[in-house]
């Protein structure tokens, strides 16, 4: 998932022996990695970035505990991670009476086998990432997390589980419940074959 | 025979079901059936577009933290590599331990003789932490998740909805108390960035509780305004931040070292 490089562990000896400017290096070098995972989950840029933020900050107050043995950029992108999940547990519920689904009988219609390029397939498509995003927030904190670290951050359940601060079997649930969750909102969508 | 339930299924898709499971999808048309659809419905969940950043996103990123954070002190370790300071600690330990252990006889000695007397034997209170260093930590983190809270519903919040902006004003009139009182302890405790937070946050809460005729449209944006100028809600959750946890959080450590 996340790579070491030794310069990592050069950089936090260096911090901790008083050079503050070279956890810099650091924050450049994992940013755009924790901003992807923190999109993914909070769903929202401005939540992202405050959660990469914090991440860093939370990091850096917490690096005498880091121990050298495991990756920098695996224990940040956990706190990042946890971070996310914080702040999507308290965030204000979605309205899903306004997502369109199996109880709209003009949504039924909807067919996305289509692979012509036309205005309308781009809107639709448009509406399908939104409805995506509507039905991945119907999800519960955890479930919508472990969703996207094994579906689009191609996470193991070990490292779910790790990031979660849960059991692997916990972790493999909320997955398989999300799974289930996800297709029932979504069937919709389904080409109709 | 036993088709492949739906978890099966799903364990199949990320690649990490059992071999048998496998062999079975490859032999059982209906169960490879149900495994196109899975895969069909899994393969159209895509991840929303990623927000582009340039390259230099780290750095911003650095430059927003930085002035917060405090500069480690190195670790002074090169002292104890001169022989004769190394002596002096060794002597020093020692010298620490026989002390102990003579306090210890003593102590020990001391309760044996009552005991023999027939009095019961003491009852060696431990000491605890302060109560009142404790109840001010819970209530200072108490009151900076509140004004988080508030901040973050003042952000997105909207003018026109009575309902969203008359909780803000109750809110931000029940929370000035308690800033006072935190602001009184900063001040005593001297510590001058948490009680220049708490000062700005007076200010805001102040405005907020006492807008006159309620909260209009001009005098919200005006409150928001003032609020994102001075990074506010940020300084807020830096304030968080620096609190210890209330909750022990042994089975959420996660591998590798302590969040």
């Amino acid at each position: 998932m996340i790579r070491m490089g030794k310069n990592d562990h050069a950089a936090v000896r260096a911090i901790l022996a008083g050079d503050k400017e070279a956890y810099g290096a650091l924050v450049a070098r994992h940013s755009h990695i924790l901003l992807r995972v923190a999109f993914r989950i909070t769903g929202n840029e401005a939540d992202a970035e405050d959660v990469v933020q914090e991440a860093f900050l939370r990091g850096y107050q917490k690096l005498e505990s880091f121990e050298a043995r495991s990756s920098f950029g695996t224990w940040i992108y956990r706190i990042a991670v946890r971070g996310a999940l914080d702040r999507i547990s308290r965030g204000p519920a979605v309205d899903f009476s306004r997502v369109a689904g199996a109880t709209d009988p003009e949504q039924d219609e909807v067919q996305v086998a289509d692979t012509a390029a036309s205005p309308e397939r781009l809107l639709l498509s448009g509406e399908i990432g939104a409805m995506q995003e509507f039905a991945l927030q119907s999800l519960t904190a955890t479930e919508r997390t472990a969703f996207v670290l094994r579906h689009m951050e191609d996470c193991a359940t070990e490292e779910i589980a790790a990031a979660l601060g849960i059991a692997p079997n916990a972790a493999k649930q909320a997955v398989f419940r999300a799974v289930k969750k996800l297709r029932i909102r979504l069937a919709a969508l389904r080409v109709k074959r | 025979m036993k088709h492949l339930n739906e978890e099966e299924l799903i364990e199949q898709y990320y690649k990490q079901g059992k071999t048998r499971a496998k062999r079975h999808l490859e032999a059982c048309a209906e169960c490879a059936e149900d495994f196109a659809a899975f895969k069909s419905d899994l393969d159209a969940i895509r991840s929303a577009e990623l927000p582009a950043r340039d390259a230099a996103y780290g750095e911003r990123v650095w430059r927003s933290i930085a002035p917060f954070l405090p500069v480690y002190e190195a670790r002074r370790r090169s002292w104890l590599r001169g022989g004769a300071w190394r002596g002096l600690s060794y002597a020093s330990a020692c010298a620490v331990l026989v002390a102990s252990a003579f306090i210890a006889g003593r102590v020990w000695e001391h309760q044996q003789l009552r005991t023999t007397a027939g009095n019961k034997p003491a009852v060696v209170a431990q000491p605890a932490a302060p109560p009142q260093q404790r109840l001010v930590v819970v209530v200072l983190s108490d009151h900076l998740e509140r004004s988080e809270r508030l901040l973050v519903e003042l952000k997105h919040a909207d003018a026109g909805s009575e309902e969203m902006v008359t909780p803000l004003r109750d809110e931000a009139r029940s929370l000035l108390a308690a800033n006072r009182v935190c602001r009184q302890n900063a001040e005593k405790d001297d510590d001058p960035a948490l009680a220049v937070a708490l000062a700005r946050l007076n200010h805001l809460l102040v405005e907020l509780a006492n807008q006159q005729g309620g909260l209009n449209a001009a005098a919200l944006t005006r409150l928001q305004k003032e609020m994102n100028s001075g990074s506010l809600l940020f300084e807020v959750r830096v304030l968080r931040s620096r609190i210890p946890d209330q909750k022990p959080a042994a089975n959420n450590r996660p591998i590798g070292g302590t969040i």
